[in-house]
């Protein structure tokens, strides 16, 4: 029996270009075939399928806009469907599914400042917020932005970051763990830029992504600098096979990641013993 | 409510009819005090009295394995597989029921699951009363003794030549009468399975849990962070995932694909996947969310103790008492557990 109408289903969509931002992540810039954008909110993500390979989850990176339709992520090499994704040549195709999940609330931010921290490849969903306010400019107030990497070679986006910093509407500062050495920069853990920046604790939210071991020292200082919890957002990674709030992979505690997720308000998973 | 009297001697000539149409399916001893459910055939003896069947009858609709999408590498595109074949699953006892209304409502939620969707209602369910209850069991404490829902026809023996059989919904009632018109039951008979049910809730009185279900979100939420609990009671556990595996009411899955061998066409499928297994909530990178054993047992009794009752307002285990039987270990036993807790969280007032 055949149904017309299953989940399971991709859309296709085709690479228009790509792009190495290191060693192992690569910049990739998709159209649906559809012609329609993806409407996709900040912090979303998507189902990417390889067919024959296999299907995997990845954050939007590029924020929704109106100029154009094609939607852009950003991919580490670490297995099958990474890899393959790798392998494609501009014009190949791949499946999608979704926007999924829960994303930045940006109305709520309207009128209000921002601190932005990004650990690792957290910085690939963070573009997407990032992206959206400077696109938005003249609706939020003052936006600092942290980014740390283990090391330098690992850093990626390093131009866009390098234009951006440029710019006098927001506050840019980088770190890096390990420094080689050409780095000139900051040195240390994400943490320790905490106290060169200021801030005003009773107008900024904070939106934070990284690997799993930076949230608490970031909740952390956060909380130091008295920002409340109810401002402090995160987007956690889980292992994700459906997306639909089925396959059980993704759950913390009793919430799926990938329907109540992967942006949470801190307030609503404080208490949960497996989030952070 | 509409009940009919059935005797034993019309059933196999209703069976008969009903399997030109649908599969049937029916519990049998496979091994000596042993069950499943099997096909049905005219050879085949229908176990009225057994316990408990030990594999689950979620396989019937949410299958070990099964095909959701195929492929074309060429076209890039997908096409949506529902397979759903028509089937009856004659002689589920009240707690397998309710495992099944727990998996319908929580597959129809958010996204409905289009599968088991497709597979269900070409599921019909034909409960049964039981009469013996399994040494590993206990439902009766799990509110999991009576169903009000979930079956087309409820079966109850009250003598050994007849059965008193509650109409569930109108395709079970035509079934019932696809050779002509049925008995109606009177108030004796009605009496009669009145009876039969105390008699089995008395004996399955034996063995349950020491409070009332409906503290059990509470109670087990408390010891969430009672590591030394947790770390002692799963000790022993080897990750096998078997308790998963035999669970009525566990639904998770994995999803696999592979294509033919000219690279042009293929399947995606998924297939029954265990929280308890030791990569379930592994990602890129090897950083694993439930690494230790103790994480993985502790998740499984508070997604059965709380989550699920979180979601729909009833616990996630239905006492069937089959993970007791199949942990090699012997340290499955959510009845032991929550007892256990609840004695601790006792003392400590
Ligand atoms: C919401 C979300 C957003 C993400 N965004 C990005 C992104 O923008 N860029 C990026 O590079 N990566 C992102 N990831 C991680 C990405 O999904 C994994 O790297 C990818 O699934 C690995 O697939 P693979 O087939 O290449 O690896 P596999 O060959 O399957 O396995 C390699 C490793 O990946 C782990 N893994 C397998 N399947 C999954 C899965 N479904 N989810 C998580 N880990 C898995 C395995 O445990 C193994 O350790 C995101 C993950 C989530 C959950
Ligand atoms: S947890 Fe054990 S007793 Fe409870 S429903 Fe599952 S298999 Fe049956
Ligand atoms: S509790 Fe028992 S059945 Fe479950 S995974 Fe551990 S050893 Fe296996
Ligand atoms: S990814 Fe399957 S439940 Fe979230």
């Amino acid at each position: 029996m055949k149904s017309d109408f299953s989940p399971y289903v991709p859309r296709s969509a085709t690479l228009v270009s790509k792009q190495e931002l290191n060693e192992l992540v690569t910049l990739f810039e998709f159209a649906q075939d559809s012609g329609k954008p993806l409407a996709h909110r900040p912090g979303q993500f998507i189902q990417v399928s390889v067919y024959g390979v296999g299907e995997a989850p990845f954050s939007v990176s590029s924020p929704p806009r109106t100029d154009h339709n094609n939607f852009e992520l950003a991919v580490r090499r670490t297995g099958s469907v990474t890899n393959a994704l790798h392998a494609l040549e501009v014009g190949a195709k791949i499946g999608i599914r979704g926007p999924y999940g829960s994303y930045f609330p940006m109305q709520k931010f309207v009128g209000q400042d921002f601190l932005f921290v990004a650990g690792g490849l957290g910085y690939i969903p963070i573009r997407s917020v990032l992206h959206y306010m400077l696109r938005h400019r003249d609706e939020f107030g003052h936006i600092t932005l942290l980014v740390g990497t283990r090391n330098p070679k690992e850093r990626i986006f390093t131009d866009q970051l390098a234009e951006i910093s440029k710019r006098n509407d927001l506050e840019v500062l980088e770190t890096v763990d390990t420094p080689d050495h050409g780095w000139k920069g900051n040195v240390g853990v994400i943490t320790t830029l905490f106290p060169k920046i200021s801030i005003n604790p009773e107008t900024t939210n904070v939106a934070t992504i990284g690997p799993p071991v930076m949230y608490r020292f970031v909740i952390q200082e956060c909380s130091k600098l008295g920002i409340p919890q109810n401002r402090i957002f995160v987007s956690l990674e889980r292992r994700m096979k459906c997306g639909l709030g089925k396959c059980g992979h993704c759950q913390i505690n009793g919430l799926n990641c990938c329907l109540d997720g992967p942006v949470f308000c801190y307030t609503d998973i404080a208490g949960l013993g497996e989030a952070l | 409510m509409i009940a009919y009297t059935i005797y034993l001697p019309q059933i196999k000539g209703l069976l008969k009819k009903w399997a030109l149409e649908l599969n049937i399916y029916v519990p049998t001893m496979v091994e000596k005090g042993f069950f499943e459910f099997r096909p049905w055939n005219d050879q085949v003896e229908i176990a009225w009295d057994y316990d408990l069947c030990y594999t689950t009858l979620k396989k019937f609709i949410l299958p070990p394995r099964e095909n959701i999408i195929f492929f074309d590498m060429k076209k890039y595109s997908a096409s949506p597989v529902t397979e759903a074949p028509k089937q009856l699953l004659f002689g589920v006892h009240p707690y397998d029921i309710k495992a099944i209304n727990q998996l319908d409502q929580l597959m129809e939620m958010d996204s409905p699951d289009v599968n088991y969707q497709a597979r269900r209602d070409n599921t019909i369910i034909f409960g049964l009363e039981p009469v013996h209850v399994a040494e590993t069991a206990f439902w009766s404490s799990m509110n999991a003794s009576k169903v009000d829902l979930g079956y087309d026809l409820y079966w109850t023996r009250i003598s050994p030549g007849a059965f008193f059989v509650q109409v569930g919904s109108a395709r079970g009632e035509e079934m019932l009468k696809v050779e002509g018109p049925v008995e109606k039951s009177n108030f004796t008979q009605k009496e009669a399975a009145r009876r039969a049910h105390l008699k089995i809730l008395a004996e399955a009185e034996k063995q349950t849990l020491k409070f009332d279900w409906s503290r059990t979100p509470e109670l087990v939420n408390k010891f969430f962070n009672n590591r030394t609990f947790w770390r002692e009671k799963a000790k022993t556990c080897l990750s096998c995932g078997s308790c998963n595996l035999v669970c009525p009411t566990c639904y998770c899955f994995d999803i696999q694909e592979e294509a033919d061998d000219l690279l042009q066409k293929g399947r995606r499928y998924r297939q029954w996947d265990g929280c308890m297994l030791r990569g379930f909530a592994e990602i890129a990178g090897g950083h694993n969310f439930r690494d230790n054993a103790w994480e993985r047992y502790r998740h499984r009794y508070m997604r059965k103790g709380k989550y699920i009752f979180d979601k729909l307002g009833e616990l996630g285990c239905i006492g069937c008492g089959r993970c007791v039987k199949a942990c090699t270990a012997g340290i499955a036993n959510p009845r032991k557990v929550y007892n256990e807790i609840w004695e601790a969280i006792k003392n400590e007032i």
